[in-house]
């Protein structure tokens, strides 16, 4: 079932905690809202499942518009970051709820109950109570209570975020798997941007009530709109250089240092005399030993990962974050050679962030 | 001071003497425990053996605490002879009728209070109204009461004291199951909604269940405030008709000629519901008695 | 997996708007008209014959009640003893409950125990503790007096509840007793509830039991002794039941309190009036009181 939101704000107060947000999210999509807290995702999300007003603008599933409808007749499914598994009830008679308010029969909620536990193995821990299941078998049974309905859409709000790091890093293969097996659209909330790139079709970036982009997670990462969706997304961050540009050189200078812009990027930054570049650290190269045309930099802090090794480095006055390869070793406070892939560079407008293609 | 001395002064808290010092400081705490213990237990045992004495012991002197023959000619005067068996009938039905109607009133309200969103000033001054009306002196309200009744001649009926103890009790249940409600995280009710159930199919289904000791806890603190409470029962009903147990109680004592032992007989029957209730909900009790302010 | 739109949402037309608030109200009505009906009505009624005199054809507006008050011999006298009872009881109470909540607030044997036993007289209906109380003072067969004159006391001079001197003693004794263990449990309940970093801190800086006590424990436990007294001084303010069993405010007119002159006022002289005026200056007096202590809770919340 299509999605539509279509210039939906929401006030508290005075504040508006969703800003004008159009999004267009296609029949058996997987949609990822990130964004940092307060960015106004969970709220966006709520007004979809009907748990919140909306204070201006529509949202429609199908083609209905579902502003005065209440939750439960939207035929959306729901996965809250807490679970909220029902405390006092079975496994079984929580997956079974849904089904047991719609005055399903005995044997239909059965054979469905028994269904889904099958989909998520967790026909083993099906009459125990949610209090005596870990944090990830929990996970699965609120999972089970949403798929066991067959709604048009379902709604996640970071139900990863309450697992721990191995586990989060499973169970989000394990989501991607069924929500393709299912087809069934998904709109899903985090603030983990690893979560958003592995899981989504597409990625709607939010910051402070705004959409910031909505697109693939390959053209977020490589083709970012503005800083903050630069910045938000890899980990690490992106790097960024304030400086100056100077036409006349055909050079960009930041604080002590000073590199290079071919033809195409001076042709991007025409009439200006200010922007910030952006690099990522993986096309900042580190080397021990002085090579032509690299830069020196000094080490700052290098962290062994085991598979690779980051380097925060200090050239001129501006940090900078490289990656080399697992066995490239520095001291700190010693001098190194580096070299900014100017290719892949990317640069933003200097005051608003916008990005200059 | 230095790591050192710190250290050292830990260690010789850990020496002999202060383990003797530690046994000896227990040995105070239970003796002084037990004390308190048989002073507040010490009265009450006193009436027990009062309604169990016959007269002879009752006036002996020394006083005969342990060594007596026990009788339960009082307890046969009492309730058969006398009307306190019909006394301790309308005590029950006037405590659990009223505890019935204000857990149920009480409890909706209770619920409405703490889950929906109403303009927030309107929840607190209205919460802080119901609450107020329990801090009323009970005389206060006493009186018009009398007159209000009189004018409904409702007076010496138990009908009266059905409807004036539910008044009194549904603030405190209101005040309690609001705490109770506000523990339970708002997004249970959300899920059951996204899983299709209505608003009030949620409280019933998933709601109540949660709160099912605190709820039973609140109604056996109605049942002991009915049961126990006196000025509105002496004022309201004056012929056997609709008396409560205590209020017979104290309509023999301020008689002349006072048969102890039947007053004290009646006085037992008066406390055992009470304090096996009680126990019943020890854990509940701080919170219930600091109309939960505190944590108990 | 179908892509039909299910029953459900066919059933009910979008148009019902979904409402929130009024589902509340309609939750809380019953309540609040049954409180308005028994709680405000009949203040409204108090204070109609509060300032009202004369029956029939001559009722008038009028002060007299309230003037009445200010030389009215018993109603000082009621409003001393009973201020007089409030500030014993509660002092007593409190002592004996905070030294008994800290000396249980640890890990001992058969706690729950004690818990459990010391809870029995306050939840003893306040008549039966009139009953257990009288049957103890009694000066001829009472356990007290017997037990006096067993070691040897002339008991002559102790009549207890039936002298001017001693009868307000009793009945703050008596008080005392029953609800020690009130103050007892929520103290207790509030230094259980208290954080244990504070005081690994403080055994590491040294500070003796005493200083523990004085800068640590009380601080914290200054919200749960503010309740425990609050509760206990508006209970203490209007009380009636034990000492209209233990004495019915004698003898004389020794023990009477606010409360039992307002009953005496309206039930012995249909003085409505009167009665009805009384209790105004009680509930303004119980608020301001109750006012007074809560502020100084939000102020502790605040800090």
């Amino acid at each position: 079932m299509k999605v539509k939101f279509d210039n939906v704000t929401k006030r508290f107060g005075n504040r508006a905690v969703v800003d004008r947000l159009s999004l267009a999210i296609d029949e058996g999509e997987f949609v990822v809202l990130l964004g940092p807290s307060g960015c106004g995702k969970t709220t966006t999300l709520r007004m979809l499942a009907g748990l919140e007003d909306v204070t201006a603008g529509d949202i429609l599933i199908g083609d209905v518009r579902v502003n005065e409808v209440p939750p439960q007749h939207r035929d959306i499914a729901m996965v809250f970051q807490s679970y909220a598994l029902y405390p006092h009830m079975t496994v079984a008679e929580n997956i079974a709820y849904p089904l047991r308010v719609r005055k399903i029969t005995k044997d239909e909620i059965r054979r469905r109950v028994r269904r889904v536990a099958e989909m998520l193995e967790i026909q083993s821990y099906l009459s125990n109570r949610p209090r005596e299941l870990s944090g990830g078998e929990r996970q699965r049974v609120a999972l089970a209570r949403a798929i066991v309905r067959e709604p048009r859409v379902y709604l996640m709000d970071e139900p990863l975020s309450n697992l721990d790091a191995r586990l989060r890093v499973q169970m989000r293969g394990e989501l991607k798997r069924l929500q393709h097996d299912l087809g069934t659209t998904t709109v899903y909330v985090t603030h983990d941007q690893a979560e958003a790139m592995t899981l989504a079709h597409r990625v709607a970036v939010l910051s402070s009530g705004q959409l910031q982009q909505f697109d693939t997670p390959m053209n977020i990462y490589h083709r970012p709109a503005n800083r903050f969706v630069a910045e938000f997304v890899g980990t690490p961050g992106m790097n960024f250089i304030e400086g100056r540009v100077d036409h006349r050189t055909g050079t960009f200078s930041g604080r002590g240092v000073v590199l290079s812009l071919n033809d195409p990027q001076l042709q991007r930054l025409k009439g200006r005399e200010r922007a910030t570049l952006g690099i990522r650290s993986e096309h900042v190269q580190v080397a021990a030993a002085e090579r032509d045309g690299w830069l020196r930099a000094v080490v700052y802090v290098t962290e062994l990962m085991g598979n690779e090794t980051l380097c925060f480095l200090q050239l001129g006055d501006e940090k900078i974050i490289a990656r080399a390869s697992a066995d490239f070793r520095a001291e700190m406070e010693t001098s190194v050679w580096t070299r900014l892939d100017m290719d892949k560079a990317d640069f933003f407008d200097a005051e608003s962030g916008e990005a200059l293609r | 001071m230095t790591a050192q001395t710190r250290q050292a002064k830990l260690s010789n808290q850990n020496g002999a003497s202060s383990m003797r010092q530690s046994r000896r400081a227990r040995l105070v705490i239970y003796i002084t425990l037990i004390l308190a213990v048989v002073a507040a237990l010490a009265p009450v045992y006193w009436m027990l053996t009062i309604s169990l004495k016959s007269e002879v012991d009752q006036f002996a002197s020394p006083p005969r605490w342990l060594l007596f023959s026990p009788t339960l000619a009082h307890y046969a005067e009492a309730f058969v002879s006398r009307s306190f068996g019909q006394y301790l009938a309308t005590s029950a039905t006037v405590a659990v009728l009223s505890t019935i109607c204000s857990v149920t009133l009480g409890t909706f309200a209770a619920y409405g209070l703490a889950r929906f969103r109403m303009p927030a000033k309107l929840n607190r001054r209205l919460s802080l109204w119901i609450l107020s009306t329990r801090m009323f002196p009970p005389i206060v309200s006493a009186v018009p009461l009398f007159m209000m009744m009189r004018d409904l001649r409702l007076l010496n009926t138990m009908a009266a004291l059905v409807i004036v103890y539910t008044a009194f009790n549904l603030p405190f249940v209101v005040w309690m199951m609001r705490g109770f409600f506000q523990e339970l995280p708002r997004e249970l009710e959300e899920a059951a909604m996204v899983d299709g159930d209505s608003r009030l199919g949620a409280l019933f289904r998933i709601i109540l269940p949660l709160v099912v000791p605190g709820l039973a806890a609140t109604a056996v603190f109605c049942l002991i405030m009915s049961w126990n409470e006196f000025l509105l029962a002496l004022v309201l009903t004056q012929t056997d008709a609709a008396m409560t147990l205590p209020v017979g109680i104290a309509g023999r004592v301020t008689q002349y000629e006072i048969k102890w032992g039947v007053m004290s007989a009646a006085g037992v029957v008066a406390m055992l519901p009470i304090l096996i209730f009680a126990m019943a909900v020890q854990r509940y009790l701080v919170r219930g008695l600091s109309l939960g302010a505190v944590k108990g | 997996m179908s892509a039909q739109p299910s029953p459900t949402s066919q059933k009910k037309p979008t148009r019902w708007r979904w409402r929130e608030p009024s589902l509340a109200y309609v939750l809380i009505a019953p309540t609040v008209a049954v409180l308005l009906a028994l709680s405000v009505y009949p203040l409204i009624y108090a204070v109609k014959v509060a300032f009202q005199s004369g029956t029939g054809e001559s009722t008038h507006w009028t002060l007299e009640h309230f003037t009445r008050l200010l030389s009215d011999g018993f109603f000082l006298a009621a409003l001393g003893h009973t201020l007089l009872y409030a500030a014993a009881a509660l002092t007593f109470e409190f002592l004996l409950g905070l030294g008994l909540a800290l000396l249980v607030d640890r890990p001992l044997r058969g706690r729950g125990l004690f818990r459990a036993l010391l809870l029995v007289p306050m939840m003893l209906p306040p008549v039966v503790v009139g009953v257990v109380w009288r049957l103890m003072l009694n000066p001829d067969f009472g356990a007290i007096n017997g037990t006096l004159r067993s070691v040897g006391f002339n008991t002559d001079m102790l009549t207890w509840t039936a002298s001017p001197k001693l009868a307000m003693l009793s009945v703050i004794a008596v008080d005392v007793w029953q609800w020690t263990p009130f103050i007892f449990l929520v103290l207790l309940a509030g230094l259980q509830a208290m954080p244990q970093e504070p005081y690994e801190a403080a055994r590491l800086d040294g500070s003796s039991a005493w200083q523990t006590f004085r800068y640590i424990t009380l601080p914290l436990l200054k919200p749960a002794m503010l309740i425990a007294l609050l509760l206990r001084t508006m209970d203490l303010l209007r009380v009636f039941d034990q000492i209209f069993i233990l004495t019915e405010g004698g003898p004389g007119f020794a023990t009477e309190t606010v409360s039992l002159y307002i009953y005496r006022a309206a039930f012995r002289f249909f003085d409505f009036g009167y009665a009805a005026a009384m209790s105004f200056v009680l509930l303004i007096i119980t608020n301001l009181i109750s006012a007074g202590y809560i502020r100084l809770l939000q102020r502790q919340e605040a800090a």
